[in-house]
């Protein structure tokens, strides 16, 4: 019994002996799994920051958001109001936060200097915890300070640098949209979102929103429930009460599984493109192997006269010229991933993102390449394995 | 077939063999009832004009071809009754072949030529390396093992060919026109090794139209149109 062992040197040495062929037979797998790893690469890449970005900014799968207005794309009619995150604090089953975004404009001025975030929001005592954005130097306002409208405001590391510079902020006294307040913290710094600066913010108390900000209607609330699995009850929960109140659904919701849905779909379906041009590659690679394959037959007629005459069964034959065709088609694929991932490395280096090295796609590559090879290799294998041994030896080249 | 008796000192044993085939629509008698004996340690040259019939023969003595009629045992095996696996098998392990043009495989190099039938016989790497070695030290290319064909000279070349021939220790050495592609003086020296391989008991068939060659055989069988025409054995 023969191993694999040696049909596979004798095939290794056979490649070796036709490195520029080889190569040459292989290429159209190593593109093809290159771009597929690049792309899968890229495209993991960008899911993993994404959903990253969406993360940092404290919205797991516990969270809704409420909107006002129609899920059309319209500019909506602001019917949300203070009212109603009371009415639904007391109806929510398992509610944890609540978050409402009164969202103004606001001028912020400290002695001669004046600023215009580019948020300046009214929102609940809950913004940290609903956030995961805790005030890191002084502290958040309180559901006490909220409650009896105290005249205090947290700001953002933006605005700290540009009013303050190093000095420290808390405690100072300034003046938004002319009425004045205190400054009691100073939020950790979030980054940039989509390209939106979100430590570019001034958070005053909800119930300051109407008199400062001259805002009564809610942009947009933010709710989180105990547990992931509560989200549909409170689903319910809201529609109800707000109904009940509205008298309409004049609102819409948003649950963070479909956003994490909506960018699996996107990134799914590209992978799904890909794989299909890839398969297409991949077939045609597979299609030159086997030209390659029976060319090398021909040309080793007298190759494979000699190794019957010495004792190879047409199983030896058929395992060399089958093991050449496998290892011509992985050394193409494992070529390929290596250049696709570096590929998509240098590529999201440039784009400052981090690739993720695309393993499960890595892998199939290997799987289908083997098969490719397997298949394509079969038939000139089987045409070697027939040769008659007193024909092939006669045959000149 | 009175004389043909199978003994145990009989390797060789060729019963009304005939070949036929067909070139395009020609029909060619390549052997029209060939009968042979040859005994264990013997040394015989098979002789004959071109198209007598002389390689077809030895393909069927070499387990390449069948005959389309007849019997051929090999070392007491019917191989008449063998698949081609089994045939492969044979060829492995009881022929060794020596051709005109050596045949060695080009981008081997010395020893991994010899080391072949042992690969295909299932032998591990480093036993093959040892009887392969050995082997060439044998044939007198002790210095040359790691060389490529390409760099060696015909007779070097052959020599590798016998060595490889040698390689299963087979029941015998069938050589076509060994010495067809060398230069007298080469030639000369492959006859001599193989009087030298003769002289340990090794069993030799050699393929040939050269008298001068024949003459160092201690036996000749003459072909003709497909038929054993004379069998003499030499002093």
């Amino acid at each position: 019994m023969i191993s694999f062992v040696d049909p596979l040197k004798i095939a290794f040495s056979s490649i070796m002996a036709n490195k520029i062929r080889s190569l040459l037979t292989t290429m159209g797998v190593i593109i093809g799994v290159a771009a597929v790893i690049t792309l899968v690469s890229m495209g993991e890449g960008a899911k993993t920051y994404i959903l990253n970005q969406v993360g940092n900014w404290g919205v797991g799968a516990n969270s809704i958001t409420i909107h006002p207005g129609k899920e059309d794309g319209s500019i909506p009619e602001l019917t949300l109001t203070y009212g109603d995150t009371l009415a639904l604090r007391q109806k929510v089953n398992n509610l944890q936060y609540l978050m409402p975004e009164f969202v103004g404009r606001g001028v912020l001025i400290y002695g001669k200097k004046d600023y215009k975030p580019a948020y300046t929001m009214g929102v609940s005592s809950d913004y940290p915890f609903a956030y995961k954005q805790k005030a890191i130097s002084g502290r958040f306002f309180s559901k006490t300070d909220e409650e009896s409208r105290k005249h205090v405001v947290v700001i953002g590391r933006t605005i700290a640098n540009k009013l303050f510079g190093s000095y420290s902020p808390v405690g100072e006294r300034i003046k938004v949209n002319g009425v004045g307040f205190t400054i009691i913290g100073v939020l950790e710094e979030k980054g940039v979102l989509l390209s939106y600066d979100m430590d570019d913010m001034a958070l005053i108390p909800s119930t300051l929103s109407e008199p400062v900000l001259g805002v009564n209607k809610i942009w947009e609330m933010f709710l989180t429930l105990e547990r992931d699995d509560q989200v549909p009850q409170a689903i319910v929960d809201v529609k109800k009460t707000l109904i009940a109140r509205h008298g309409r659904e004049d609102f819409h919701i948003h649950t963070q599984q479909g956003l994490i849905d909506i960018v699996n779909n996107i990134l799914n379906a590209l992978t799904g493109i890909v794989s299909a041009i890839a398969a297409i590659s991949l077939l045609v690679g597979g299609i030159g192997i086997m030209n390659i394959m029976l060319v090398a037959v021909t040309e080793r007629t007298r190759e494979i006269g000699v190794r019957k005459a010495i004792g190879a069964k047409r199983r030896d034959i058929f395992l060399q010229f089958v093991c050449e065709s496998v290892l011509i088609t992985m050394t193409g694929a494992l070529t390929g991933i290596l250049l696709g991932t570096l590929a998509a490395w240098a590529i999201m280096f440039a784009l400052k993102m981090e690739a993720v090295i695309a393993w499960r796609a890595a892998e199939m590559a290997c799987l289908v390449a083997f098969l490719v090879g397997t298949f394509f290799g079969v038939y000139p294998a089987m045409r070697a394995a027939k040769l008659d041994p007193v024909e092939a030896l006669r045959y000149e080249v | 077939m009175g004389e043909l008796k199978l003994n145990d000192k009989v390797v060789v044993r060729v019963v009304d063999v005939t070949r036929r085939y067909f070139m395009g629509k020609v029909e060619v008698n390549a052997l029209r009832g060939i009968n042979l004996l040859v005994a264990r340690g013997e040394f015989l040259s098979i002789m004959g004009p071109s198209g007598c019939g002389k390689s077809t023969l030895m393909h069927i003595l070499g387990c390449l071809d069948r005959p389309t009629s007849g019997h051929v045992h090999l070392d007491e095996v019917d191989v008449d009754e063998l698949d081609d696996n089994s045939l492969a098998e044979i060829r492995n392990k009881k022929v060794g072949f020596v051709f005109q043009t050596f045949n060695l495989l080009p981008k081997l190099n010395a020893i991994e030529n010899v080391e072949l039938p042992l690969i295909y016989a299932g032998i591990g790497f480093d036993n093959r390396r040892k009887k392969a070695a050995e082997l060439l030290k044998v044939v007198g290319l002790k210095e040359r093992m790691f060389h490529k064909p390409s760099e060696l000279s015909g007779g070097q070349s052959q020599r590798v060919a016998i060595a490889r021939a040698l390689a299963n220790d087979p029941s015998i050495i069938l050589a076509d026109e060994p010495t067809g592609n060398l230069d007298s003086k080469s030639g000369d020296e492959i006859i001599n090794l193989f009087q030298e391989l003769n002289k340990r008991g090794i069993t030799l068939i050699i393929v040939t139209h050269d008298q001068e060659i024949a003459d160092h055989s201690k036996r000749i069988v003459r072909l003709r149109d497909g038929l054993v025409v004379s069998d003499e054995s030499m002093k």
